[in-house]
Order: structure tokens, then C-alpha cells, then sequence
């Protein structure tokens, strides 16, 4: 063996090595973890009298990761008690609503609480809402746990 | 329980052959099941109460086409009847409202979003289009929208706005003359039970006839159009 078919030998070897190592860095690169991440745009909620049985309020949740989250309820200094609900077709011509303990929120897809669809009640109004001031209300995620938002309240 | 039947038989000592089945057996038993009988009776009538909300299903007068947002009556009918209890606890008569368009709404204040949403379009619809109209909200949950709940929810709406309530009876008659189908829902929520109910505004012209239904969702935009419209030049 000449040591120019030996020198050569090496090079390859170590040619192997980096397109190896290159590609084990690249699989290293793209091996999945866990991506939490969620938007929250436009809350709103309506204004409403104080003694009105309940006031609403509603946003839009956009899940950027790659983790499905939910959406349990939530609380407010507006309210006593916050719940997620959902406005829906009851058949016959009616609509009504039904108390939604668990909103999922599955991992890329944008979930909006709007009127005539889901939307979190205020229930018991410490006060009337009234357009143009603000409210805190913090968003229960299953996943991400607490996030707290500042609702503008305006007529709709 | 009075067992008179063995009592009687016992005080009339009678030979009896063991084993056989005897007539002071068939009687003491006769008597155990009708007492027994009796017992359960009064239990099953004590039970459920006397009266109940039987859900009010009305078929719908028309059927719209898919994804339409309205419904219009030509030639406009005369609007159904409507004599219930105002928020100040007066009778009230829809053809008292007539020389204006009226808007006529079935919600409860229990509602959180569709009756706020339909209400806060109308009002917009009115403003936009400087027409104005009388409101007319006729709660389906009388049970706990009385006078008083109709008064503190239509003062914040304002002086163009009637709350109306009545009996559980009142109402029921009222939502089968309008076609308003309703029912009470099952609920574990803090706000206590929601309503299924229809969630058409009607619009009636200022000689008290039905023009419109308007259908949750139409929006600020066609309610102005169509009370524009129905106010005239």
C-alpha cells in the first residue's frame, strides 16, 4: 500500500465521517420537542347592564406549537364565576347553550370565541360594563395554565 | 296497618291441618298486599309536582332557505296578539305602539350572548338609520324574568324599549301565537339553566302588520335596510 492510496483512504474515511456527523446533526436538528405556544388576539367582551344574568366576553385562540391545549374556564374581578360556553343550534328552530368544560384547543388550528359560538360567560357582574373601559380576565389553559388578558368592552 | 282479617280469624279458634294451605292464609295475605298496595298508592301520588313547564314546540311558520337571514310577509299580515305585563307591571297591548315601527323580540335575561347580540344589532340597526323604533322583548323564562328583572334589563336599553312577562300560561300562549318554540335546558352551570328558544326579531310597520322576521346573525346593515324600508318615506 502506497501512502497515496493510503492518504486517499483516510480522506474518504473522514469524508464519511462529516457526512456522517452532518447528518446526524441535521436528524438531531429536526427530532421533535414540545412547542407550547398560543396567540390570543381581539378580547372583547359586551357591555352589559350589572344585573343582567350574565355578561360575555370573547377572543380568538391560535395554537402556534405543536402541543394541543384546552381551554378549562377562567376568572375575573368583572365576575364571580367564568365559564366557557357554546351557543348552538337546538333544533326546531331554536338556539340555546351549553356549558363547555373543556374548549380544545388542537395544536395548529386558530379557535375563535365569538358571538353565536363559544364564548366565556361572566357570570354575576360585580359592576355594569361599560363601553370603552377594560377588563382582566385570566384564561385557565390546561396546558399552559394561567394567561391573563385585558378585555376592551365596547357594544359590539 | 290493621290486619282485622287475622284478628277476626284468630278469635275463631279453627282446627287446621298443618301444611295445607288454608283460607285464614290466603285472606291474611289478600289483606298484606292490599294494604301494601294501598301504601305505595299514596307513596306514587305524593311523588312528582303538580305541574310542571311542558317545553312549547311550534313549528316554524315558514322554512327559509339555507343561510337566508330573513324572512318577509308580502302582503304583511296583522301581527298576532300580544297583551302581557310590562317592567312597570302594567298591562300592556302591542296595538298601543301602533304610528311606528316595532320590533318584537322572545329572549330571557339569563341569556348571555344570543339575546344581548340580537338586541345590540337592533339598536345599532336603529341608530344607523335614524329611524325611530319601539322595542318590544318578551321574556320565555317567567319564572325568573319578573316585572321587576324586565325593568333593571330594558332601562339600560332605554325608553324605546318595553320588557314584557306574565304567567307561565300568559307566556305559552304568547310564544305559540308569535310561532316562538322554547324550552327549558339542562345546566351545570353557576348562571343557573339557559333556554332554547327561536331567535327571530319580527318587525311590524307602524299599522301594527308583520313585515319581517329577521333571523339571529342578520346584522345592523339589513335590519336598518328593512326598518328604512318599512318606516317609509
Amino acid at each position: 500500500m502506497d501512502t497515496a492510496s493510503s492518504a486517499s483512504r483516510i480522506a474518504r474515511r473522514r469524508a464519511a465521517l462529516a457526512i456522517v456527523a452532518a447528518i446526524a446533526l441535521m436528524v438531531g436538528a429536526c427530532s421533535p420537542t414540545s412547542v407550547r405556544s398560543l396567540n390570543i388576539t381581539g378580547p372583547w367582551a359586551r357591555t352589559s347592564p350589572a344585573v343582567a344574568g350574565a355578561g360575555a366576553a370573547y377572543l380568538t385562540i391560535q395554537n402556534t406549537g405543536n402541543v394541543a391545549d384546552a381551554l378549562l374556564g377562567g376568572s375575573s374581578p368583572a365576575a364571580r364565576v367564568v365559564e366557557v360556553h357554546e351557543t348552538k343550534d337546538m333544533g326546531s328552530g331554536t338556539m340555546g347553550m351549553q356549558r363547555v368544560e373543556r374548549l380544545e384547543i388542537p395544536a395548529g388550528s386558530t379557535v375563535e370565541l365569538k358571538p353565536g359560538s363559544y364564548h366565556l360567560m361572566l357570570i354575576d357582574l360585580a359592576r355594569e360594563l361599560k363601553a370603552g373601559e377594560t377588563i382582566e380576565i385570566t384564561l385557565d389553559f390546561e396546558k399552559l395554565g394561567p394567561v391573563k388578558v385585558t378585555a376592551e368592552v365596547r357594544a359590539g | 296497618m290493621v290486619m282485622t282479617g287475622l284478628r277476626s280469624t284468630q278469635r275463631r279458634p279453627r282446627p287446621v291441618r298443618a301444611g295445607r294451605l288454608h283460607l285464614t292464609h290466603l285472606v291474611s295475605l289478600a289483606a298484606a298486599v292490599l294494604c301494601a298496595g294501598v301504601l305505595l298508592a299514596g307513596c306514587a301520588a305524593a311523588g312528582p309536582p303538580a305541574w310542571t313547564m311542558d317545553p312549547v314546540m311550534v313549528e316554524p311558520v315558514t322554512m327559509p332557505p339555507l343561510g337566508a337571514r330573513e324572512t318577509a310577509y308580502d302582503p304583511p299580515v296583522p301581527a298576532p296578539p300580544l297583551r302581557l305585563t310590562d317592567q312597570d307591571g302594567n298591562p300592556f297591548d302591542l296595538e298601543s305602539l301602533r304610528g311606528g315601527p316595532v320590533f318584537v323580540y322572545f329572549g330571557y335575561t339569563h341569556c348571555p350572548d344570543v339575546c344581548p347580540t340580537t338586541l345590540a344589532d337592533v339598536r345599532a340597526a336603529i341608530k344607523q338609520s335614524g329611524v325611530p323604533a319601539k322595542v318590544v322583548f318578551v321574556t320565555i323564562d317567567p319564572a325568573r324574568d319578573n316585572a321587576a328583572a324586565m325593568q333593571q334589563y330594558v332601562d339600560y336599553y332605554g325608553a324605546d324599549y318595553t320588557g314584557l312577562t306574565g304567567s307561565a300560561v300568559q307566556i305559552a300562549r304568547a310564544a305559540t301565537d308569535w310561532g316562538v318554540s322554547y324550552r327549558q335546558l339542562p345546566s351545570d352551570s353557576a348562571n343557573g339553566y339557559p333556554m332554547a328558544h327561536s331567535t327571530e326579531t319580527y318587525l311590524l310597520d307602524a299599522d301594527g302588520k308583520l313585515r319581517h322576521h329577521l333571523f339571529f346573525g342578520a346584522g345592523p346593515d339589513l335590519i336598518a335596510d328593512r326598518l328604512t324600508e318599512v318606516a317609509g318615506p
